[in-house]
């Protein structure tokens, strides 16, 4: 029997694909598409317009622009059916399409991922209800890469770290209990953060809940599917909240640095077509919704240049193209030379397609790479990389203020600076109050009166806050106000190894190369869990080096066992650590039907709740390869990401950022 | 023993089967001609009622009242429904054994779970103007046939949404019928209707008129998967047409002059033809045989069969099954007929057994396949056990055999006939239970009150059994008349602890029955606090419902309780009941600041959360657009809203200088557009900039004075103002500005960011007037400074006074014409000394 991957992308792809292409299909004749602007990546992703085509859709409308038109008899709307702002759009768009038009309209709701009963109520006040034929279509995860799957909550972090609105973390849990009721129950539960428990204890009762009921409302394999997985070997769950200060910090890979400097949105980024160039055939472009200006590139992980590229330290990305460059012009010109006989000749021209699609992607991919050279070679920016290395490296953040205060006044973006600032808050356990208080005169002052309310946001969120009690005076490095209240770096840079002086760029050894020094405290936590050895010798290791290995290897192992713990003290939130067993009969039919798994190839769910950045994926990534290699450390080997999007740390704060203005919209 | 063959009849080349289900079906009294018959899908139960359109006699008063019974097949009264809701137009099942009926007014009831209560719903789209005509059913749906010649499609029961067809042309429609949307062409429901003498197809839309010449048709017959279409035409004809309408495929003359009552197809493969005692079964090739009964027969199409209906008996016409025939045909020389032989003789101890056991050894287990086939497809208990001794027998001899499916057919048909007993009267085929599945069955156990049968197939077949449980335990609670705590006390103690119990549904019941304590009794034993929610609602217990809906998690749970309580309470109390529960506040915040900002200012207000209301006071000044004096309104409230706590004070100052900065920039917005400034009369906005933009935009407009005002007046520090100065008037290339200002001695800021922007702005001449200035720096970065303005020679001076020969030579390198001939000068000198 063929081994059963847990959470497999292209298995996810095709179910949500094929649930779309049936509801559909269920449709007779030609319809008008009235989709949500967050939904059309991940629909990009899944489904090409060709095929939206095949299946009657005629014209795609966004629900923002509240233009559909009467073009078509069938509507159908394609919507998150969560916020209450979204079914008021819609079914004002019902009305008006019904009042404005001659044509007899039919109106299909699909409600994504599911149909609420707000979503009910609403449109049954509006009084579009029973005009409106309503389905669901169950989209939870949506597949960036293999190992990566994503939510595509936009407001996630809003939602759960401003409004405090649990939404997220219960269509987390959904989708989760959707996995586990096909694979099996997470044999274990670890996770940091108090929304990790939260979903922890969401997934626990619904787990109790799926026993209780709904065992006959066809979910298949009932019976096996609540025994403990013999796949899986464990979920754990990253709150954003113990670790903000990660995704504060530049992302220094190549596929983050595309999302800091272009932004990438369900793996497209949008690029000015100045910067590609006449490359009007790309492979990878999408050219149906871009303005004129700006071109739509897919980031596609199965590019075999780009997966080369992508996890790679930006420092070093230019030395991988040339060498790129190089052996594609010698292979080409060798063989156009040696190309005598007819049978090398075909053999050439077999291949041809497969270098002009390398050299199309090597063409964008240099020229992506020079417009961020650009852009890291300007002032502003090696000025904050310079200050976040210092925070991060534990020097006083009060001698990082001049740097700061400057690029205030020199007005840069002012998400730049509300970075710094919050990261400086976050990885010290908040900003001494005096200079706080000059920080957000100085911010006010500079960028309008309107960011008191982000100001304020960020202190809800508790991105930036003044430092507590007794640190006052206590300077950096302090105690914290209350122990679990906020996550205190200083041990952990030393218990964790968070800054590694070492670093190695081109041949990491160490995930600290995603941030050429800092090791992402997430995916430290991470390895700590699942490489425990790896971590644990990493910490002892001497400066100098030359250890002797067998001889502390004790050491490590006892060491290594209690790092997590140890780490999580000085975390803030709640700890995480629950194992669900089932009936002992159950998991040994499940382990006879799935054949023996040596727990080298188990499966590890790690899911980042809030979001994570694309620079912790390739971390994580560089994790699951060193496991490969060394055959696991006891748990499993296989990582996959999950989570509730991907962030990056301007949207971080940009969440909390007011748009408006005074005096309308006439600035900026 | 009857011989299994003895109830075959060939048609044609093939065979089909009467199998007699049960006899004694109705009472002789009841005139069953004078009834409408319509039959569940697969064997379920049949509805009857008496056709209005026909006289009948009269029984008295009590035998007068109309009313819908509801049979088994074995004739057994499940339920009477009393009748007094008008005509009735349309009499269907769903394939889950709801009861659909449709009067003349539109209006569609769903009797589910064979019992008395139903769901109503209007069909809309005019059906009360014209009146429904007539109703076509499918497993899951119908389509209704209006006055108006208007039809309009049901898809589904659980969320009806009548949907009106195309129009087909007004005439009168002679006949119709239906593909369902399964096995339509395209996945919709089609409707076929005879309209003078051709057919019309119509589909969700258009009507396509398929130009047909022979017509009219008297009735118009689907088959059950829809491949094929046969039409009766006036002149006593069937044709068989494919269901792409491509081609016909017979044509049978029934030579009848009268009409037949009935046209039904029996499988797929097979057309019936109903008159009043006589049945007319045409098989492919137009041959037909013929069956006559003593009574009115009606006939009740099934998915691989068809139903007979008289008082006397229920009867079950098919086509024999291949391994059936295999098996039994006369004369038959397939394996497994040799196998049933040799199993019959090893029963009569005969040694001829294994030599045929030998000659049929090389498809042996073929042979045992076909025979635990047609185990499974005979009603006849006597032929199941002799097949499967053959089977067991033939198997015994393999080496090698899997016998699951021995097992599974053993296990099915132990099943079939205990349900085929005359008392639950579920005559299944093994076709129709395969389609059915166990699941399915049973539920119409349930619907039957078949409890402990239920209960005893489930755990044969290793179903869940919740399901029992619970409908027994919500019938218990209707019916029974016991005190409510020996109620709640026996369905606990049998039903708690075992998996998948729904108390909340038990409790419903309980509700609906209007015993409202042993509802919430019974609701604090469901596990699923989103389950307990809507009931709990239901009971008016908003704040236990509130409680379940947070314990869920369900956000969506959650603003549905929120939204009722907030309609239904004064906002006093309605602050008062979130006010405790965080998770409800945080959703009423999200959601109000969408929606309902009064709403959440009174939250604020009553909870004294003084910053968030001053900042939604904040943000609504900034909504206020253009209308200053309103924002600076709002911008003074929340200034005031802040005004007794003491925390807030830095952001009252805030508050309190924006309101400053806004009239300022007013002030200068009036100022700086006087007529004569800028020629258009509209000077510069400032209206909105943040105070370091407004001095940005005063030092480019040359207002110097102002921006120190602004400058003095929100105590901006001197590195920001000399920064926003340095920017300023490189954006507006005030050059000569620039250069006074490198005349002067010190600058707070330093010199260098002075060279950077100028130079990035593009200007060398300008920028090289700061070089000089920037003491701090090393020489090597002045130097390289130079080289950015392109002044070689000037580098190499710096070189040269620092006597970097190193550098020099470096730049010497670098440099061409002149400037090469000038540093190798200096390097001469250097050199010299």
């Amino acid at each position: 029997m063929a081994p059963i991957t847990p959470f497999n992308a292209s298995d996810i792809t095709e179910k949500a694909r094929r649930d779309l292409l049936l509801l559909l299909e269920g449709i007779r004749g030609k319809k008008n598409l009235v989709l949500e602007k967050s939904l059309a990546g991940p629909l990009n992703l899944l489904v090409k317009f060709s095929t939206l085509q095949e299946y009657g859709v005629d014209k795609p409308f966004f629900l923002e622009n509240d233009h559909v038109d009467s073009s078509q008899r069938n509507v159908v709307f394609l919507v998150r059916g969560e916020k209450a702002k979204t079914v008021s759009r819609v079914a004002a768009q019902i009305k008006r399409l019904r009042h404005n038009g001659q044509v007899e309209h039919e109106f299909y709701i699909f409600w994504v991922p599911r149909r609420t009963m707000v979503s009910d109520q609403l449109l049954e006040e509006a009084g579009v209800l029973g005009e409106a034929n309503v389905s669901e279509w169950p989209l939870y995860f949506v597949p960036l890469a293999d190992d990566v799957l994503s939510l595509e909550l936009d407001d996630a972090v809003s939602d759960l770290y401003i409004r405090k609105d649990p939404t997220p973390i219960y269509l987390s849990a959904k989708a989760l209990m959707l996995q586990q009721q096909k694979y099996g129950l997470f044999p274990r539960i670890i996770g940091k953060g108090d929304n990790a428990q939260r979903l922890a204890d969401l997934l626990i009762r619904m787990r109790t809940e799926v026993t209780a009921g709904e065992s006959n409302e066809g979910y298949g394999s009932s019976f096996l599917g609540l025994t403990p997985s013999s796949t899986i070997d464990s979920l754990i769950i990253i709150d954003r909240e113990i670790d903000f200060s990660t995704v504060l910090l530049t992302q220094l890979t190549y596929e983050g640095l595309i999302d800091e400097v272009f932004n990438i949105s369900a793996n497209q980024t949008e690029v000015d077509s100045s910067v590609i160039g006449g490359t009007a055939q790309q492979p990878g472009q999408q050219g149906s919704a871009s303005t004129s200006m700006k071109r739509k590139i897919l980031i596609d992980p199965k590019d075999t240049l780009y997966s080369t590229l992508g996890d790679s330290n930006f420092a070093i990305v230019g030395n991988l193209l040339n060498k790129v460059a190089r052996r594609l012009q010698s292979s080409t010109e060798r063989n156009q030379l040696a190309a005598k006989t007819t049978a090398e000749l075909r053999e050439f021209v077999a291949k041809l397609p497969g270098y002009q699609a390398e050299q199309a992607s090597l063409k964008l991919h240099t020229s992506l790479a020079e417009e961020i050279i650009k852009h890291t070679r300007t002032d502003v920016f090696t000025r904050s990389l310079e200050v976040q290395q210092n925070i991060m490296s534990g020097a006083d953040p009060t001698t990082q203020h001049d740097s700061i205060t400057e690029l205030v006044s020199r007005n840069v973006p002012l998400e730049t600076v509300l970075r710094l600032l919050c990261l400086e808050s976050t990885t010290n356990a908040g900003v001494r109050p005096k200079d706080l208080e000059t920080f957000k005169r100085a911010i006010i002052l500079a960028y309008g009166p309107q960011h008191m309310l982000t100001l304020s946001a960020l202190e809800k969120m508790s991105l930036l806050q003044p430092r507590g009690g007794s640190s006052l005076a206590g300077g950096i490095g302090g105690p914290a106000a209350k122990p679990g209240t906020v996550t205190n770096y200083s041990p952990l840079r030393r218990s964790l190894k968070l800054w590694d002086d070492e670093v190695n760029e081109a041949d990491p050894n160490d995930i600290s190369y995603v941030f050429s020094g800092y090791a992402p405290l997430s995916v430290r936590l991470v390895q700590s869990i699942i490489q425990k050895q790896t971590l644990a010798s990493l910490l002892m290791k001497k400066p100098a080096g030359g250890l002797n290995q067998s001889a502390s290897h004790a050491s490590h192992m006892t060491q290594g066992l209690r790092l997590f713990e140890d780490s999580a003290k000085y975390i803030r939130g709640a700890t995480v650590d629950e194992t669900q067993i089932g009936e002992e009969k159950a998991v040994k039919a499940r382990a006879m039907l799935n054949g023996s798994h040596n727990d080298g190839s188990k499966t590890v769910v790690v899911f980042f709740l809030g979001g994570v950045t694309r620079a912790e994926i390739a971390a994580l990534r560089f994790v699951a390869q060193k496991l490969r290699e060394r055959g696991g450390e006891g748990r499993g080997s296989r990582i996959v990401v999950a989570a509730t999007g991907v962030v990056t740390g301007e949207g971080l704060v940009g969440a909390s950022v007011e748009k408006a203005s005074f005096g309308g919209d006439h600035v900026q | 023993m009857s011989k299994p063959t003895s109830n075959w009849e060939k048609v044609g080349d093939r065979f089909y089967r009467k199998v007699q289900l049960y006899s004694d079906v109705f009472d002789q009294d009841l005139e069953l001609e004078n009834y409408k018959v319509v039959g569940a899908p697969y064997s379920g139960a049949v509805a009857i009622y008496r056709d209005e359109e026909k006289i009948h006699t009269y029984r008295g008063s009590q035998a007068a009242k109309s009313s819908i019974d509801i049979y088994s097949c074995a004739g057994k009264l499940i339920q009477r429904i009393n009748w007094d809701k008008g005509s009735i137009k349309g009499l269907g099942w769903s394939e889950d054994e709801k009861l659909i009926v449709v009067t003349g007014d539109g209006t569609v009831r769903c009797y589910y779970e064979l019992q008395g209560d139903f769901v109503p719903f209007s069909l809309g789209h005019g059906a009360e103007e014209h009146g429904v005509q007539s109703c076509r059913f499918w497993s899951s749906g119908f389509v209704a046939l209006l006055g108006n010649n208007h039809l309009i499609a049901v898809s589904r029961y659980d969320e009806p949404r009548p949907q009106l067809l195309a129009k087909p042309p007004t005439d009168d429609v002679i006949s119709w019928s239906i593909i369902p949307p399964a096995y339509s062409l395209s996945r919709s429901v089609e409707v076929v209707l005879a309209i003078g003498q051709t057919l019309y197809v119509v589909d969700a839309t258009d009507a396509e008129d398929r130009d047909f010449t022979a017509g009219p048709f008297r009735h118009i017959s689907v088959s059950p998967r829809g491949e094929f279409l046969a039409f009766y035409t006036e002149d006593g004809k069937v044709w068989v047409v494919s269901g792409d309408w491509s081609e016909k495929l017979s044509e049978y003359n029934s030579g009848a002059k009268t009409v037949p009552k009935d046209m039904q197809w029996c499988g797929s493969n097979a057309v019936a033809l109903a008159w009043e005692d006589e049945v007319h079964l045409i098989g492919p090739k137009s041959v037909a045989t013929k069956f006559y009964y003593d009574a009115w027969v009606h006939l009740l199409p099934d998915v691989d069969g068809l139903r007979l209906l008289t008082n006397d008996v229920c009867e079950y016409i098919q086509k024999v099954p291949a391994e059936t025939e295999a098996v039994f045909r006369l004369g038959s020389e397939s394996p497994a007929a040799a196998l049933l032989e040799a199993s019959t003789l090893l029963d009569q101890k005969s040694p001829k057994a294994d030599d045929l056991i030998q000659m049929i050894r090389p498809s042996l287990a073929e042979a045992v396949d076909t025979c635990v086939k047609a185990a499974g497809h005979e009603y006849n208990i006597h032929w199941q056990k002799a097949l499967l001794k053959a089977a067991s027998f033939g198997k015994s001899v393999l080496d090698l055999y899997s016998s699951d499916d021995f097992v599974d057919m053993c296990e099915t048909l132990r099943v079939l006939n205990a349900v085929r007993f005359y008392e639950i009267g579920l005559p299944l085929s093994y076709d129709q239970f395969k389609r059915l599945t166990p699941e399915r069955l049973i539920s119409r156990l349930l619907n039957r009150h078949e409890y402990l049968l239920a209960l005893r197939i489930s755990s044969y077949l290793h179903l869940p059994t919740s399901q029992i449980h619970v409908h027994w335990a919500c019938r218990k609670v209707r019916l029974s008349s016991d005190d409510e705590e020996s109620i709640c006390r026996l369905i606990v103690k049998k039903l708690n602890g075992l998996p998948g119990i729904s108390f909340e549904e038990i409790a419903r019941a309980a509700y609906d029955e209007g015993r409202v304590r042993l509802a919430t009794e019974l609701l604090n034993y469901e596990p699923r606090a989103g389950k307990q929610v809507p009931l709990l609602l239901g009971m008016k217990e908003d704040n236990i419902a509130l409680d379940k809906a947070i314990e869920s998690g369900d956000t969506d749970l959650i603003h549905h309780v929120l939204l009722h309580m907030r309609k239904k309470l004064p906002l006093a109390s309605f602050f008062r009941v979130i006010n405790t529960r965080p998770v409800a506040t945080a959703l009423v915040e999200a959601s109000a600041a969408d929606q309902d900002r009064e709403l959440l200012k009174d939250l604020y207000y009553q909870d004294d959360r003084r910053l968030d209301g001053s900042n939604l006071l904040v943000s609504e000044a900034l909504s206020q657009k253009d209308n200053l004096p309103a924002a600076l309104d709002k911008l003074r409230l929340a200034s005031k809203y802040l005004q007794d706590s003491k925390e807030y004070t830095s952001q009252r100052q805030v508050l309190d200088e924006t309101q400053r900065l806004l009239k300022l920039q007013e002030q200068f917005e009036k100022d700086l557009s006087a007529p004569g400034v800028e020629g258009t009369g509209t000077g510069p906005k400032f209206v909105g900039l943040s105070a370091n933009e407004t001095i940005f935009q005063l030092i480019r407009e040359k207002h110097n004075k102002r921006a120190q005002k602004v400058q003095s007046e929100f105590k901006i520090p001197d590195k920001s103002y000399w920064w926003i100065r340095l920017r300023a008037l490189v954006a507006s290339r005030h050059w000569t500005e620039l250069e006074e200002l490198a005349k002067l001695k010190k600058s707070p800021i330093g010199w260098e960011p002075f060279f950077n922007e100028v130079l990035a702005a593009g200007n060398t001449r300008v920028a090289s007037h700061f070089i000089p200035k920037c003491t701090s720096l090393t020489v090597r970065e002045r130097v390289e400074m130079w080289t950015k303005c392109g002044l070689l020679v000037q580098a190499g001076e710096e070189a040269f006074k620092a006597k970097d020969r190193v550098l020099l030579e470096e730049l010497r390198d670098r440099a061409g014409g002149s400037a090469a001939v000038e540093l190798e000068r200096m390097l001469g000198m250097l050199g010299r000394r």
